[in-house]
């Protein structure tokens, strides 16, 4: 991160909303990104995530004040931003160096930049003659996300970037962000996946039904809405109950589950599961993440991308 | 200089996605061939009679000249802006420079190369299998821009048929929707003394019928008539101008 707190924010929205008929996708969101700052959006789909960066960027009729760089969207010099739509799907027939090499041309010449060099960067110096709709669904992704940093963008909006990217794919993008962040970029991201943009980003906004619940850096979230530890027993066959007083005990198919545990609770869990001869296979402590804080904040569990309600 | 990129960047883009389209390819230009095909040597046009396809060939060459000047930017076009909306490419497009009428303006020039071939090809058929004599003038020239513009200004409409269509499949039957009554009512194939009285001042309101007078100005008479068809050239220009304003407004620009 090479945020500048002092200075105007790159991205600046006051209550806006955007309603689809009765439908509410966004409901009074404001928010504030620094200059250079990666901001990560997650939710569930469905959430508000896709409208609210189409709001940010003007591609939907929201209503609300944005101001990107301190000014009106109308106004904003638009080679400054770059953007990756979620669903955006480009031209097929053109090599993946004509696609990029395209958006390049919609730029001045001296903000454009060296076209094999972006191809590289995302992973794609060997493909670059190779058709869109040749290229795999992941390579695909990553030829949209060059034509979004071929301007050299100061703000790059990037609806899910990673969606269908294998894991090693998944891992460089993530290097790239980082990359560009260290360097002054202002990123916007959204995402359904919670580890990702715990690992990204500087600050997170949580959104639940068009409304952001929360914002604030992972950590702090973690802390201030995730809750304690918990301690994973698993075993094989019918394990007697544990005695723990002062202690919430779930008993799963594959053992228990004891929640709020602090590190310094760690000696009784350990000495109530020897006291009541419990064979474990395996003994887990697992910190909170985004998705505990997002559960506790909403009441839904957040897995594989979709609410559930618990 | 920036602005010229961008158009250069648009057109070179398009121009290979339409290209290396095959199928649209082979159509763009075999569909003018059969129009000439089926009317002009199967069916076989003649001067003399009444009713359908009695007048002398040369008053058919506009409407197979409408064919590909009218079907296929309606169509393209069309289908190009379903396509974008639904690759969210103007959602992107939204955050660059490029301007919407910088958009079309280079989508237009890329069909407008690619007519004028396909109505070259048409018109030389055309010459070579009917047996229409048309003296060589330097105002047939004038085709020249009488095809580009009509093409530019059925460009425009076909951005706005895309716009209003929900789907590709949409583009396509609003397009022929569109097209079909204009081709026949036109005064392409059929004469306006052909329709009934109270019908004929509707003609006008087709920007077709100025193209197609134009066009036979220049080719149905021994002499071509200049002046009728510079009168139409600018009608067609007029109405160019009027499509291309309402189609740009008309490339989406948000969801």
């Amino acid at each position: 991160m090479n945020t500048d707190a002092t200075a105007t924010p790159a991205v600046e929205a006051v209550d806006v909303s955007r309603h689809y008929g009765d439908v509410v996708a966004l409901d009074g969101v404001s928010l504030s990104v620094a200059p250079g700052e990666v901001f990560g959006l997650v939710g569930p789909n469905g959430a508000g995530k896709t409208t609210l960066v189409r709001a940010l960027t003007g591609t939907t009729d929201a209503t609300g004040e944005v101001r990107l760089f301190g000014d009106p969207l109308p106004a904003v010099d638009r080679a400054r931003l770059g953007l990756l739509p979620q669903s955006f799907s480009p031209a097929d027939r053109l090599t993946a160096r004509e696609l990029v090499d395209y958006y390049a041309g919609l730029y001045d010449p001296r903000r454009a930049r060296d076209v094999d060099a972006v191809l590289a960067e995302v992973g794609l110096a060997d493909d670059t003659a190779v058709r869109y709709e040749n290229l795999s669904g992941g390579q695909r992704r990553r030829v949209c996300v060059a034509t979004a940093l071929v301007n050299d963008p100061d703000l790059l909006f990037l609806d899910e970037p990673t969606a269908g990217v294998d894991p090693a794919g998944r891992r460089s993008l993530h290097g790239l962000v980082a990359r560009l962040a260290d360097e002054g970029t202002t990123v916007f991201l959204t995402s359904h996946s919670m580890d990702e943009v715990e690992t990204l980003a500087d600050r997170v906004g949580l959104v639940r039904d068009g409304s952001l619940v929360a914002v604030g850096p992972p950590d702090g979230l973690v802390a201030e809405h995730g809750g304690r530890a918990r301690v994973l027993v698993e075993t094989t066959g019918d394990p007697p109950a544990l005695g723990l007083d002062g202690f919430d005990v779930e008993r799963t198919t594959e053992g228990f589950v004891v929640a709020d545990v602090g590190a310094a609770d760690l000696p009784d869990v350990a000495e109530s599961v020897v006291a009541a001869e419990v064979s474990p296979d395996a003994v887990t402590w697992a910190q909170p993440g985004l998705e505990e804080a997002y559960f506790r904040l909403t009441g839904e569990a957040f897995a594989g991308g979709e609410a559930e309600r618990r | 200089m920036t602005r010229l990129r961008r158009l250069r960047a648009e057109f070179t883009a398009e121009r290979r996605s339409f290209l290396r389209r095959r199928t649209a390819v082979f159509f763009t230009f075999v569909f003018p061939l059969l129009i000439v095909l089926i009317f002009g040597v199967l069916v076989q046009t003649d001067g003399g009679g009444v009713g359908l396809f009695a007048r002398p060939p040369a008053f058919y060459v506009p409407g197979y000249l409408a064919v590909v000047v009218l079907f296929t930017p309606l169509s393209r076009v069309g289908s190009t802006v379903a396509r974008h909306r639904d690759g969210a490419r103007f959602e992107k497009l939204a955050t660059t420079p490029l301007r919407r009428w910088e958009w079309l303006l280079a989508h237009a020039t890329v069909n407008a190369a690619v007519i004028g071939l396909a109505a070259l090809l048409l018109f030389v058929l055309t010459l070579l299998l009917t047996g229409v004599a048309v003296a060589p003038a330097p105002a047939l020239l004038l085709l020249v821009p009488l095809v580009t513009l009509a093409t530019i200004l059925f460009c425009g409409v076909g951005c706005v048929v895309g716009r209003v269509a929900g789907s590709q499949d949409g583009v396509i039957a609003a397009s022929n929707a569109l097209a079909l009554p204009l081709l026949f009512l036109s005064e392409t194939f059929v004469a306006a003394d052909q329709l009934p009285a109270w019908f004929r001042p509707a003609v006008g309101l087709s920007p077709l019928t100025y193209f197609a007078r134009g066009v036979r100005a220049l080719v149905d008479s021994g002499d071509p008539a200049v002046g009728v068809a510079l009168t139409n050239l600018a009608a067609v220009a007029a109405l160019a101008v009027v499509a291309v304003a309402a189609g740009a407004a008309a490339v989406p620009r948000t969801d």
